[in-house]
């Protein structure tokens, strides 16, 4: 049947044909080939989109397209996999990059940038490589793309190459990334080597494998099966937790705030960091094979939300404080699958990649209001010079502490409301619960800190007096991300569905199969292989619902009500003094930074100078050694040839003598 | 009567050293020329002597070619000895020492 | 008569470049270099070759075979032909010397006509490197080699270009005094089983029995000895460490085209050699017990090379010691030895062919420019040669292993293969270490080019850095197209490596 599907391709190369087109004919076109970009984001959604009718409509696409390498044992192929995970992401994605390259329009064109087609190609490149590992259908195609991914980060952190710290920070990303990738690769190989397949779904999936060789009982390289997924699952994890900026590879994301901000909406908001938590989901099957897996997610997720969170309460850059926002964020959804709540974390995704790119863009809008300033501490104000502005940016805001009834509420609601029931019948998850609990409340502070030290009070410097004036191209795409954001917890009402008993939970239906899947990829059949026991405060769902929104609602507002004490003055003075010693330490982003850049400066380096003096000094100088003592050697050789006649005839007739010795002694002429 | 072998090698073996150590003792580039004479001689001595005592002639035919040689080398040598005193004034075998290291 | 063609024209070209003027002497070779090029494209696409060279029940392709000497009861012919292991390699070869050819018309301004004759010299004797199946023949060849390279470095290199030519030609030349005494002694040990030095026929003769007893040494004990000593003479030339030191030396002192042949083909010599005697001709049971040794002689190469590489201030340096790591990956690929090892392995010697070549003429336009290669002395550079920045760029996540690149496929089949081998015990540990090389080289680049390449600029120099030639560019956009070719479509040369690699893994009865 020629459907839909057939076009799925075209979603990631029609980005790329846009990268070919800015890259060669950038300087010729108009805006330095936005428009180009622009039709191909708008041909992908309009594509995924259609994607999204068709698996609604019950149909669902998993293709092998093309064989990369061929083997004996194992075929390396690059396909296509349409199910409602991926056909959801691919709308975010393409979604999100349409409305980043129109108001690049007005952030980087209307700014006066050079090197705009370099910009417009490598975001094309990065959309491309985005959409085509959302699509992809097996591991490998997952890691190329995670990789390429990485590689357009680094590119576009580096935008402004000509400055000292946006290079820093693009090697920072990359190197960082690349090390949690090592891990990744290494988890490919091995999941390649021991089950012979790296498909995610399919009659040869390795997720079936794997279950296969648990129920078996095998053992691999001396490891149960079951301790053998587990290391595998780990492995991968540690791409995920270099691109979503987990603890402890979290650091390279706020030095990445140095490229421009659409940058930072596009890849370190919505998109990019957002590959790490979709792998999990992708594989989530796999994972939830692990229950040790599945821990240890939910632990470096709780513990990077509120690690995060509270770093991102001292930051002074507006889009400092994004950033810490983003990790503490992604930490919540990476708690979320931890705990099994596979709808909540798929949930928590699609929210924050609206809001966050919302607040990514309105803080883009706030900079060219502020003229190229991003010191909060020089703003305030704004709300009434640019109210568009400040109203998405304030839904934005709502939404990312967590605020009823705007989006980030629903499915922060439901990621805490999963983690306690486990934590319930497991109590060492109400650990991981506690610490996400805590995070709403420095969550909801250093949103509306930002808000307030921003829009409100009075203007404290020139340009927050006097702001530029904005673009439609930057109005439009926070008008549509503003009531994304406001609305996209429609998708999933579970607190309302469990209290009123009304079928709203429109998300859950979506993700388990409801309308077309993917066998294997379902949400209820990963929670009966993860098998993970719940329990209720006293034994009632609806109370343990209540009391958790209740308090996850009371710590959001609870911040956000200090925060308005503190800063929602027409002066606001800066209250970290009061922190004491902890300030530093905040601000120092727990030292953290200067951990790895010891690490890398203090123990890689020296350990590497001290190699290449090993090895010029011994191993080459046992070459150069042996040339020298030839040399030496032939030194003292060479003495002999005196030059004069008379010596060479003497060693002639020694040597004549002591020949006719030898053979006289040897040949029995003296016996 | 006849002398035996054994004396005619026992003198040519006598005339062989002798000019043997003409050469590594002598600096003189005549010297070194007269000592490589009289070893040449000794060969002949007892090339003569071994015709003699075999009772045919190739030796001595060989001793004549020898001399016939020894001519020649003396010819040659003797260049050589006065390029030797043309360019370095002096017939001292030690002198010209550039052949070395 | 095809392989004969390809060489005679090189020899030809050589002679004729040799004798042209100055003045149109690298356009003239470069002429001539492309008849090769083209040819040996031609021949990859009509290869009809099956199975492996050196084992039984394959078809050769452009098998070509006459006697040639009569050396008491050993007969040594004129034997040359290609399987999917040399052809690859062949045509980079060819593609690679023209590419550097041109690549050398900036900076070579010295007796152009002797420096590009041997170069054409080069080509051929590495042509025939690869096809050559007689082993004095392939002896030749690859002894030849050494000298247009000894005189490349020792004429047009850098300041200290005596001592790095003298110190590549005699490390290289003992190894491979070591090698032939080994192969040697290996055929006296065959004794009558072989009438030739046929390389076929010398091989099935080692999987059929092997040696006996030879100078008072057992049969096994003296293909163990063989096996060492020829695994010792080609390491020398791979390079791993310890054996490295020459490389940096050659490699900084050499001038742009020579180091682009040096780390493009040269190197391979040594890995190729490795997998055509050491892996192929051997019998599985006398590699065993060396597995462990090799595997860990190559995780060391990766690692050290790719330390050494990291406290390096010249950017020529810098490549020629992550040379040495990338060759690391190789001895892996060969030693887990199975399909995606060796076949990766094979691989790898192609792709890292293109990516160091790219590298290597990457750095020597900047070099062109400014004059320097210090680390130290630049920054910025991006801001003034934008297109030769680009490139380099590419290049260098070419090096790191950047997916859809042919660095990357062949990396990746290495670890797949080494993760995966039955041979190689703690093969998971093994290949999890090597791994490791792949952060390093992203640190030590990444370095790199932020200082050299990014951040304001800063140079101090009385003329003004331009933008680079377009014949300077145009090699390194060829070689770029390669390496994404191969990356995006590995079967593109996988197929033919991986039919000849089968045999060997099926121990020679195929």
């Amino acid at each position: 049947m020629v459907g839909a599907f057939e076009f799925a391709p075209a979603i990631a190369l029609l980005p790329l044909a846009a990268f070919v087109v800015a890259l060669l004919f950038g300087d010729y076109l108009p805006k330095k080939g936005a428009y180009a970009g622009i039709l191909a984001t708008a041909g992908s959604l309009a594509l995924s989109l259609w994607m999204l009718v068709a698996v609604f409509g019950g149909e669902a696409y998993n293709e092998e397209l093309y064989d990369w390498a061929i083997g004996e044992e194992i075929t390396f192929h690059f396909g296509i996999l349409i199910d409602p995970l991926s056909a959801l992401m691919l709308v975010i994605v393409s979604l999100v990059a349409l409305l980043v390259h129109v108001f690049s329009m007005g952030y980087m064109n209307d700014e006066g940038e050079t090197g705009l087609r370099r910009y417009y190609a490598e975001l094309g490149l990065f959309t491309f490589s985005m959409l085509a590992f959302v699509m992809a259908d097996n591991l490998l195609m997952a890691f190329i793309f995670f990789e390429l991914v990485g590689l357009c980060s680094y590119l576009l952190i580096g935008f402004w190459f000509r400055t000292r710290s946006a290079p820093s920070a693009a090697k920072k990303a990359f190197l960082v990334t690349r090390f949690g990738d090592y891990f990744f690769l290494l988890g490919v190989v091995a999941i390649g080597a021991t089950f012979g397949t790296l498909s995610f779904a399919g009659d040869a999936s390795f997720v079936d494998a794997a279950a296969g060789a648990i129920d078996a009982g095998e053992t691999f390289h001396g490891f149960s099966a079951e301790t053998w997924v587990t290391i595998l699952g780990l492995l991968v994890l540690g791409g995920v937790i270099g691109k979503s900026a987990q603890f402890p590879l979290h650091t390279w994301l706020p030095d990445a705030m140095e490229g421009p901000t659409t940058v930072s909406a596009l890849i370190h908001a919505a998109t990019m960091v957002a590959a790490g938590v979709y792998l999990v989901a992708r594989m989530f099957g796999f994972y939830a094979l692990s229950p040790t897996a599945l821990a240890i997610i939910a632990f470096v997720g709780a513990f990077t939300a509120l690690f995060a969170a509270t770093m991102g309460v001292v930051k002074d850059d507006i889009k400092q404080v994004l950033a810490y926002s983003t990790i503490s964020q992604y930490g919540y959804m990476m708690l979320g699958l931890g705990v099994g709540g596979y709808v909540a974390g798929v949930f928590h995704l699609m929210n924050h990649a609206f809001f966050k790119a919302l607040l990514f863009l309105g803080a883009g809008a706030v900079i060219i209001l502020m003229h190229h300033e991003q010191d909060m501490w020089k703003m305030g104000g704004l709300k009434d010079k640019a109210p568009v502005t400040y109203y998405t940016f304030l839904a934005g805001a709502l939404a990312l502490a967590g605020i009823i009834p705007f989006s980030g509420f629903w499915s922060k609601d439901e990621i805490l409301f999963d983690a306690i029931i486990l934590g319930l019948e497991e109590p060492i998850f109400l650990v991981a619960y506690a610490m996400g609990l805590l995070a709403v409340f420095f969550t909801g502070f250093y949103t509306f800190r930002m808000v307030f030290l921003t829009f409100h009070g009075e203007p404290r410097t020139d340009a927050a007096r006097d702001p530029h004036p904005l673009g439609w191209n930057v109005k439009a795409p926070l008008a549509v991300l503003g009531v994304l954001a406001l609305v996209a917890g429609v998708a999933n009402l579970a607190p309302v569905a469990k209290l009123t008993g009304v079928d709203i939970v429109f998300l859950e239906h979506w993700l388990d199969g409801e309308y077309g899947a993917v066998d294997g990829l379902l949400y209820s059949e990963y929670t009966a292989t993860a098998g993970l026991e719940t329990a209720y405060i006293a034994g009632s769902e609806t109370i343990t619902l209540i009391a958790a929104g209740v308090l996850a609602l009371g710590l959001a507002l609870g911040g956000a009500g200090l925060a308005y004490v503190l800063y929602n003055v027409p002066e606001p003075k800066a209250h970290t003094e009061n922190l004491g010693q902890a300030r530093e330490v905040l601000r120092s982003n727990y030292y953290q930074d200067e951990f790895q850049v010891w690490l890398a400066t203090g123990v890689t380096l020296p350990l590497a100078r001290a190699a290449d003096r090993f090895d010029g000094s011994v191993i080459d100088g046992v070459v150069n050694g042996v040339s020298s003592v030839s040399l030496f050697g032939s030194g003292g050789m060479k003495r002999l040839q005196t030059g004069v006649v008379t010596n060479y005839a003497a060693l002639i007739v020694l040597g004549f003598v002591a020949l006719l010795v030898f053979f006289g002694v040897y040949g029995g002429w003296f016996v | 009567m006849t002398v035996g072998i054994e004396y005619y090698v026992l003198l040519s073996a006598a005339l062989f050293c002798i000019g043997l150590f003409g050469v590594l003792t002598r600096r003189n580039a005549l010297m070194f020329l007269m000592s490589v004479e009289l070893m040449l001689n000794a060969a002949n001595i007892n090339l003569i002597a071994f015709a003699f005592y075999h009772g045919n002639l190739t030796g001595q035919v060989f001793a004549l070619f020898t001399m016939a040689l020894a001519a020649a080398e003396v010819a040659v040598g003797l260049g050589i000895i006065l390029v030797l005193y043309r360019n370095f004034r002096d017939v001292d075998v030690t002198v010209p020492s550039a052949m070395r290291w | 008569m095809m392989i004969e063609t390809l060489i005679a024209v090189a020899l030809i070209g050589a002679l004729v470049t040799f004798l042209a003027p100055n003045r149109i002497a690298g356009k003239l070779a470069f002429a001539i270099s492309l008849i090769p090029a083209a040819l040996s494209l031609w021949m990859f696409t009509a290869f009809d070759g099956s199975g492996n060279a050196l084992l039984e029940g394959s078809t050769l392709a452009f098998e070509s075979q006459m006697e040639w000497i009569q050396l008491g009861e050993y007969t040594i012919s004129w034997f040359v032909g290609l399987d999917g292991i040399s052809l690859p390699l062949v045509v980079l070869t060819t593609v690679l010397t023209s590419l550097a050819i041109m690549s050398s018309w900036t900076p070579i301004d010295d007796r152009e006509s002797q420096f590009y004759g041997l170069v054409l010299f080069i080509e051929a004797n590495l042509i025939g490197v690869f096809v050559a199946l007689d082993f004095f023949l392939w002896f030749i060849f690859w002894e030849a080699v050494l000298i247009p390279m000894y005189l490349l470095i020792g004429i047009w290199g850098g300041p200290r270009r005596k001592y790095a030519a003298i110190k590549f030609f005699i490390y290289t030349n003992v190894a491979s005094l070591v090698m032939f005494g080994a192969f040697i002694a290996l055929v006296f040990g065959l004794g009558d089983a072989v009438s030739s030095f046929a390389l076929p026929e010398i091989t099935a003769a080692m999987h059929d029995g092997g040696p006996g007893a030879f100078a008072g040494v057992s049969g096994t004990t003296l293909m163990s000895f063989a096996f060492v000593a020829m695994f010792l003479g080609f390491a020398v030339k791979v390079p791993v460490v310890p054996f490295h030191t020459w490389l940096p030396d050659a490699h900084v002192e050499a001038p742009t085209p020579a180091s682009v042949l040096l780390a493009g083909v040269l190197l391979k010599m040594g890995t190729y050699a490795l997998l055509r005697f050491n892996f192929t001709m051997f019998p599985t049971d006398v590699i065993e017990p060396f597995v462990i040794p090799i595997a860990a002689i190559a995780v060391i190469s990766v690692i050290y090379g790719a330390m050494l590489a990291l406290a390096q201030t010249d950017l020529k340096r810098i490549v020629a010691y992550s040379s040495v790591s990338s060759m690391g990956y190789v001895i892996l690929g060969l030693i887990a030895f199975t399909q995606f090892g060796i076949g990766g392995a094979t691989f790898q010697m192609v792709s890292h062919g293109l990516i160091s070549g790219l590298m290597f003429m990457a750095v020597g336009v900047i070099y062109n420019a400014t004059h320097t290669r210090m680390v130290t002395d630049m920054s910025g550079m991006a801001d003034k040669m934008p297109i030769a920045v680009g490139i380099l760029i590419a290049g260098a996540f070419g090096y790191m292993g950047l997916p859809l690149m042919s660095g990357f496929a062949a990396e990746y089949f290495i670890f797949f293969g080494a993760f995966d081998s039955t041979m190689l015990e703690y093969a998971p540990i093994f290949t999890a270490l090597a791994m490791f090389g792949i952060v390093i080289v992203a640190g030590y680049l990444l370095f790199a080019m932020q200082r050299t390449l990014f951040g304001p600029y800063r140079l101090e120099t009385d003329y003004e850095v331009g933008r680079a030639p377009l014949h300077d560019v145009a090699p390194m956009f060829v070689l770029l197209g390669l390496i994404i070719a191969l990356g995006v479509a590995p079967e593109l040369i996988f197929e033919m490596i991986t039919d000849a690699v089968d045999p060997i893994l099926a121990g020679g009865d195929f």
